[in-house]
């Protein structure tokens, strides 16, 4: 059993779950973006907000320009959603949204990163919540444009708060486009996630 | 459950635009908000297409969102400030005017999928894009106000010798020039005390005052450098107390040495290296001014000349000569009280300026002197003597009947037979 009533078999469904989730995600950006990319099975793990920043500060080089979108989401299994594209991955993907050969401005990438963003969370999020039978809501996303891999201020580290990491990255060879997708959630909403997967574990072996 | 019968009236009441739209762009639904803030009722528009009304739309870009939201059954989102994005709307405010059209946030949400059917809600964010352009605008001044506080603190830093330290006179910081001026490592400063540097002399005198006064202090100081020697540094200390009340000091130095080397040679005698005549006579003048002298509390002025000096010139040459006035400055120099001031009057003659003394005390003194300039031995001359002429402060004094009643006090001296001291004052009195 790890902390805060999640145990390995919870954290064995959300995989599951995930892995399906994501799957989704690849088969709906192949259909909706003409492209197809591949999707590493997620990583999920639970730590505080010191631990959250360093995982983050591991997986993405601090030395590239990023933009970075937020999304929120709730309901009854409620986080954020955070898109970590780097600046050549964004300008590839400016460019093949839409169909530029030089170089796309600076409105169009915000744009493609803001319309990948929704298709990713929009498959992924709703994939997974309606395999655990409850309804999402999505929020209005931000991009913003930053140096480094500092995404989480200074004075949040010293919140303290129990997260669940869900990460993986999303390629798109051809067009050479690669992201990080982290799902976090936290605090309470880890309880109500684990009364979702003990419910969906019901069903299962009903 | 109820089931809304207007449902017109609840999209008109919502501060939003609400479009019901197909894949290709016929409109099916346009409420009161954008007919009021397009000037398009919706007779005009509902039925026809979009693009007869808003041609410069890129219809590719909205057709791939519309069509995410469909399969996705999902909204999406995107923000419509860029031209071509979405239906532009003229802004009315008037106080403002950083933002001529609205700043739309559009959602693109599914509304009957099985028709291709989406609905868009068009938000408008600008007084929120205003206060975003605003706190960037902000934010840039900061920026730029941050760089330029760098660049003078670079310049400062290199450029002007500040440390900081506590009330106990710890180094809490010091810049560059300072460290580069005295050659040592900024490692070893931090942490040690300024009088470790300056010696303890420095820290009562320059220090500890203001600190325990916990006012500004200014003043000049002689210090050691193992990089330059001796130095002259004006220094400017300075309390700072912080927002919690904390008491710290900034002390600010500056390099005076130069300065002080020319001040110094403007009042010292080149050959002797005594005070010249212009430094006494500032001495003098200050002496005079400074305080009420009486009959007993007074003092006095000596006046020495070496004897047959023009015959010690003309026998054994000028720089025997002047090796002569050299010896007898030092000796005279030597021999004096502190406190009492000396200097060089001119060619072979000294001036002895005593504090606090009566007639009986400036003849000791000028004996004293006296009798030391005879036991002289200079190797090419042999002996030399020194006649010596006092006068003491009386009341009705001014400088010069001060000083001419020494000269004369001193030519009686010659006159008696020279290497004697004279006085015209009697000692009786």
């Amino acid at each position: 059993m790890v902390e805060s009533g999640f145990s390995e078999d919870h954290l064995d469904v959300l995989k599951e779950l995930m892995n399906i989730a994501v799957g989704n995600a690849t088969a709906s950006i192949a259909d909706l973006l003409q492209t197809f990319g591949t999707m590493h099975i997620p990583q999920i793990m639970i730590s505080d907000m010191v631990g959250l920043d360093a995982y983050i500060k591991n997986a993405i080089p601090e030395e590239k320009q990023y933009y970075i979108t937020k999304q929120l989401f709730g309901g009854i299994f409620s986080g954020e959603f955070l898109f970590v594209i780097c600046e050549n991955s964004a300008i590839n993907l400016g460019r093949h949204l839409y169909d530029v050969n030089q170089n796309p401005t600076d409105e169009d990438i915000h744009d493609a990163v803001i319309e990948l963003t929704n298709i990713l969370s929009a498959t992924i999020i709703s994939r997974l919540t309606e395999e655990l039978n409850t309804k999402v809501q999505f929020f209005v996303p931000s991009t913003e444009r930053i140096v480094g891999n500092s995404i989480i201020g200074q004075d949040e580290l010293l919140n303290y708060h129990k997260i669940i990491i869900i990460s993986t990255e999303m390629v798109f060879e051809d067009q050479q486009i690669g992201g990080k997708i982290f799902i976090l959630t936290k605090d309470e909403m880890i309880k109500k996630l684990k009364a979702l997967i003990d419910q969906k574990l019901e069903e299962l072996y009903a | 459950m109820t089931t809304i019968q207007y449902p017109n009236i609840l999209l008109d009441t919502l501060e939003l635009g609400s479009i019901i739209i197909d894949e290709d762009f016929n409109v099916l639904y346009w409420n009161q908000w954008l007919e009021l803030n397009t000037g398009i009722s919706s007779v005009e528009i509902i039925g026809k297409n979009l693009s007869l009304f808003y041609p410069d739309i890129d219809y590719n870009v909205l057709k791939r969102k519309i069509r995410t939201s469909l399969r996705l059954n999902s909204p999406t989102f995107y923000d419509a400030t860029h031209h071509n994005r979405f239906i532009e709307i003229s802004r009315t405010k008037i106080t403002t005017s950083s933002l001529k059209m609205m700043q739309l946030q559009i959602t693109i949400s599914p509304y009957v999928v099985e028709e291709s059917l989406v609905m868009i809600s068009i938000y408008d964010i600008s007084d929120l894009h205003e206060l975003k352009l605003s706190l960037q605008d902000k934010i840039k001044k900061i920026d730029d106000l941050n760089r330029e506080l760098y660049q003078d603190q670079m310049i400062i830093d290199v450029n002007l010798m500040i440390v900081k330290i506590n009330d106990v006179n710890e180094i809490l910081d010091v810049t560059k020039a300072f460290i580069n001026f005295f050659g040592y490592e900024e490692t070893d400063l931090i942490g040690s005390s300024l009088s470790d540097m300056f010696g303890e002399d420095f820290n009562k005198r320059m220090t500890r005052e203001p600190i325990d006064a916990q006012t500004k202090w200014s003043g000049e100081i002689k210090v050691h450098s193992d990089l330059k020697g001796a130095v002259w540094l004006d220094a400017v200390v300075t309390p700072i107390s912080d927002v919690d009340g904390n008491l710290s000091y900034t002390v600010i130095f500056h390099d005076i040495t130069d300065k002080k080397r020319l001040e110094l040679l403007s009042i010292t005698d080149p050959l002797t290296k005594l005070n010249n005549r212009h430094w006494f006579n500032e001495m003098y003048q200050n002496i005079f001014m400074r305080r009420h002298w009486t009959a007993k509390n007074s003092f006095a002025v000596i006046i020495a000349d070496i004897d047959h000096f023009k015959k010690i010139n003309d026998k054994f040459g000028h720089l025997i000569g002047d090796k002569a006035l050299i010896n007898v400055a030092q000796i005279l120099s030597e021999t004096i009280r502190n406190g009492d001031l000396l200097a060089r009057w001119g060619g072979e003659e000294f001036v002895i300026l005593l504090s606090n003394v009566d007639l009986y005390q400036a003849l000791h003194v000028a004996e004293k002197l006296r009798l030391a300039v005879e036991k002289l031995n200079i190797e090419e001359i042999g002996k030399v003597t020194a006649s010596f002429g006092v006068a003491v402060f009386v009341n009705g004094d001014n400088q010069e009947s001060l000083l001419t009643r020494a000269d004369n006090a001193l030519y009686k001296a010659k006159e008696k037979g020279r290497n004697r001291t004279e006085s015209l004052e009697n000692l009786s009195k």
